[in-house]
């Protein structure tokens, strides 16, 4: 209740580059889990074809403002969210929206690999099934395939699709997860600090991954890692106690913040 | 009796003396600037005192398990021992009785006949003939067998007590009675004989009989008693100062007591376990020798026993039944028991699992902070109040609507009554079980079905039941081994007709109610009758040996890890 107090967070808030599309746009986005406000004013845009990273000290409301884009916040019975949130253009928190289509537009990948207790094909295979992407077995076996393989996982695991996804590594268990994610032709992908869970060579191939799906998706990712935020993404933002800070290019987040909170996050003084 | 609470006192006080002249001494040694103690103070005084009570407990509890068998033993066969006279004496005038080798050559003589029409029958059969008349010519001769051993037991009877009574009225003359009547029991006469002095000498309970041979054979056990209490006390305690001596001569600072009481605590833990797993294997060895003599009694055909499809037991008492061998059929019993756990699983497991689906996904907190507590409420029912709703409410009301429908034959007591209230009755387990493992799926998992555009009934078929599908599976198969060992449910509402039927509106009977029915009333305890309940007992127990077997397979099978 203490925010409500607070005058209006000082956003420093820069456009997308120029000659990138909007992909996610959002502004006056509030989230309340009960009393507690976890989402402060958020307004900010998200270009598409790009890694956006979100950073800040925990509890920060970035993993909030993260599961505001393809409604999780939905499952929780307490939250209740106000603002406005689009997808190009399309408002997400709008009452026409259906938000279990939503989520096959929105992909997600959480910060400890989840693979359903079914075999790897079927856990790649789950959201082309229920949402009938597939018309026949072929087309499934090919979605698995290509899913498997923009994850960078077809190679370990074609000779033994049928065995139960929790058989796999936590690398791969996390590759797994992509796939299945990407399986269903999603546009956004979210990741909810991937690589939280994972050793450093998991780290990097999963890093080299989400630099690979750029090229065909909005990634948004919240990581803890300020050198992942740095090596993966080209916009970063900053949040601190559920408002967002600062959000611009990385580099310039980086190497020359505006914001004094940003400096001291950046340079180790709190977090 | 006031010895042994004295004993017990002073050892509870020589404990805790020693507990304390250990911490203390640990003390003065940590107060005298010494090397430091290798632990704490206290565990100095446990090791002190487990030296002190360890060892005397372990003596008290050998007394109390074996102490009054060994004084009986001791003081009659004192007994025995001046008797020796009477006996020799008995036995003289048994070989030179007239009645007695005129009875015994008649006993020899109807064996004989006995044994001859056996051999007729069998032949009669094997060629194909009437066996009827050699069989009736049998039963003759068994019946003359019997009436000859038992005028021989009245005429031992009669020797027995005329050289008894010709033995002296003297405290000696007595006490030599009563070694001979002790000797001349058979075995169960013999314990009411020794339960019987024991009360008259000590009080303990109520003697059934008080004859001057009882008592005589009572003064004879005090004082091996005295000398063994006072014995015993004396040990006990001098283990204790002995124990506590040596425990404190150990006592310094690089000691590691510490570790010695921690030896001692997983001693303890390793000792309770080992009596759980001897009680457990004794209960098995119990079943398992009465019941080979039940197979023995029937000689052998545990195929009958088994697959036989007529279960009888009240009418083969004796020991040449025609027809015997269709008796001991269980067939019936394993189909009733099939019958009723199938019924009640049929509702136990929808009902059950669909309600905990519905708790832990589905309900909000306040509906779950009221339902689930009634619905365990269920779980309480004492399964005889269950028993007689089956009797009084659903068995009427599945007759009635049954008549309605035309089925004319409907009883009260059925086996459709009796499986739906044990179904009602096991629906808690189900569900509780069910529950707690539902609510175990990381809500990660759920997170990654909904982020993938399921919907929630999709999330639950597609992963939350998969993932808790072990836990499932264990709850049910709980449920499965509660419905076959139920008893009073079916006892009460399902009748007592051994009716190989799988149609639920008739009369069936299970595994249990028939060990029930067997072992309860006047038995002897050694006809097959009465050991055919322990073969029943071994059958219902390989078969949730069995079934948890199976479980753990499945589970294995199944199980997925979530770390």
């Amino acid at each position: 209740m203490a925010y409500d107090a607070q005058p209006a967070p000082a956003t420093v808030y820069h456009p997308a580059p120029a000659g990138m599309n909007i992909k996610v746009a959002a502004s006056d986005l509030s989230v309340r889990y009960g009393g507690a406000l976890a989402l402060d004013r958020v307004a900010m845009d998200i270009p598409d074809r790009s890694v956006t990273a979100c950073i800040g000290p925990s509890g920060c409301g970035k993993s909030t403002f993260l599961r505001c884009i393809n409604r999780m916040n939905d499952t929780i019975e307490t939250a209740r969210v106000s603002g406005s949130i689009r997808i190009d253009g399309e408002e997400v928190n709008d009452r026409s929206i259906d938000p279990v289509l939503l989520r096959a537009r929105v992909g997600m990948v959480f910060q400890k690999p989840n693979p359903f207790p079914k075999s790897i094909y079927e856990n790649v295979a789950y959201g082309p099934r229920i949402h009938g992407l597939a018309a026949s077995k072929d087309e499934l076996d090919a979605i698995v395939e290509t899913s498997l393989t923009k994850a960078g996982l077809w190679k370990e695991v074609a000779d033994r699709l049928h065995q139960p996804g929790t058989s796999l590594s936590g690398g791969q268990q996390q590759r797994l997860v992509i796939a299945r994610a990407i399986a269903v032709n999603p546009e956004v992908i979210l990741m909810d600090e991937p690589c939280s869970a994972l050793d450093p060579i998991a780290t990097a191939r999963i890093e080299e991954l989400i630099d690979e799906l750029r090229e065909n998706y909005a990634l948004i990712i919240v990581t803890h890692s300020m050198a992942q935020a740095a090596r993966v993404s080209q916009m970063t933002a900053f949040f601190h106690l559920g408002a967002l800070v600062e959000y611009g290019p990385t580099e310039e987040i980086f190497t020359n913040p505006r914001d004094q909170r940003t400096q001291d996050y950046i340079t180790g003084r709190f977090g | 009796m006031q010895i042994s609470v004295l004993v017990a006192l002073t050892l509870l006080v020589l404990i805790a003396f020693g507990f304390l002249t250990g911490r203390r001494r640990a003390l003065s040694v940590r107060a005298q600037g010494g090397p430091r103690l290798h632990s704490l103070p206290n565990y100095y005084g446990y090791y002190i005192a487990l030296w002190t009570g360890g060892p005397a407990l372990v003596l008290l509890a050998a007394y109390g398990a074996f102490g009054s068998g060994l004084v009986n033993t001791l003081a009659m066969s004192q007994l025995e021992r001046e008797a020796a006279p009477l006996i020799a004496e008995f036995e003289r005038q048994l070989d030179a009785d007239a009645q007695i080798i005129a009875l015994l050559e008649e006993a020899a003589e109807a064996d004989a006949d006995a044994m001859e029409a056996r051999e007729a029958i069998t032949r009669a059969r094997d060629s194909g003939l009437d066996p009827q008349a050699f069989q009736g010519a049998l039963a003759g001769h068994t019946t003359r067998l019997t009436e000859i051993g038992a005028r021989l037991d009245q005429r031992r009877g009669e020797i027995a007590r005329s050289v008894a009574a010709r033995a002296p009225s003297s405290d000696a003359g007595i006490r030599a009675r009563s070694g001979f009547e002790f000797w001349n029991s058979p075995r169960e006469r013999r314990e009411l004989f020794l339960a019987d002095a024991r009360a008259i000498a000590f009080g303990e309970g109520l003697a059934s009989r008080n004859t001057p041979e009882l008592r005589a054979a009572a003064l004879a056990m005090r004082p091996v008693e005295d000398i063994f209490r006072w014995s015993v006390a004396a040990l006990v305690l001098s283990m204790a100062v002995g124990g506590l001596a040596w425990g404190r001569s150990r006592v310094k600072a690089s000691f590691r007591a510490r570790n010695r009481v921690e030896a001692a605590i997983s001693g303890l833990l390793m000792f309770a376990s080992i009596i759980a797993i001897l009680t457990t294997l004794g209960i098995v060895f119990s079943l398992l020798f009465e019941s080979l003599r039940f197979f023995a009694s029937i000689g052998w055909r545990v195929g009958d026993f088994l697959f036989g499809l007529q279960w009888s037991p009240q009418i083969a008492i004796r020991a040449d039944q025609i027809g015997q061998s269709g008796a001991f059929g269980a067939a019936p019993l394993f189909a009733g028991t099939a019958l009723i756990t199938v019924i009640a699983m049929s509702v136990a497991v929808p009902v059950g699992l669909f309600s905990a689906i519905y708790m832990s996904e589905y309900a909000s907190k306040r509906v779950r902070a009221v339902a689930k507590p009634i619905l365990e409420v269920l779980a309480g029912v004492p399964t005889v109040v269950y028993g007689f709703f089956a009797l009084l409410t659903v068995g009427p009301f599945l007759r009635d609507f049954a008549l309605f429908l035309g089925y004319e034959d409907a009883v009260t007591q059925s086996a459709l009554s009796a499986g739906l209230v044990m179904g009602v009755m096991i629906i808690p387990f189900v569900s509780s079980l069910s529950d707690d493992v539902i609510n175990a799926v990381p809500q990660s998992l759920r997170d990654g079905a909904y982020a993938m555009g399921a919907t929630k009934s999709e999330t639950i078929r597609h992963v939350v039941l998969p993932a808790a599908l072990p836990g499932i599976v264990g709850a049910v198969l709980l449920g499965v081994s509660r419905a076959i060992g139920e008893t009073m449910i079916v006892v009460m509402a399902a009748g007592q007709g051994a009716n190989l039927t799988a149609n639920p509106l008739e009369s069936v009977t299970t595994i249990t109610v028939q060990i029930v029915t067997l072992l309860t009333g006047d038995q002897e305890f050694d006809s097959s009758k009465t050991l055919a309940a322990f073969a029943l007992g071994l059958v219902l127990f390989v078969l949730t040996l069995m079934l948890n077997i199976i479980a753990l397979r499945v589970v294995q099978r199944f199980r997925e890890r979530y770390e």
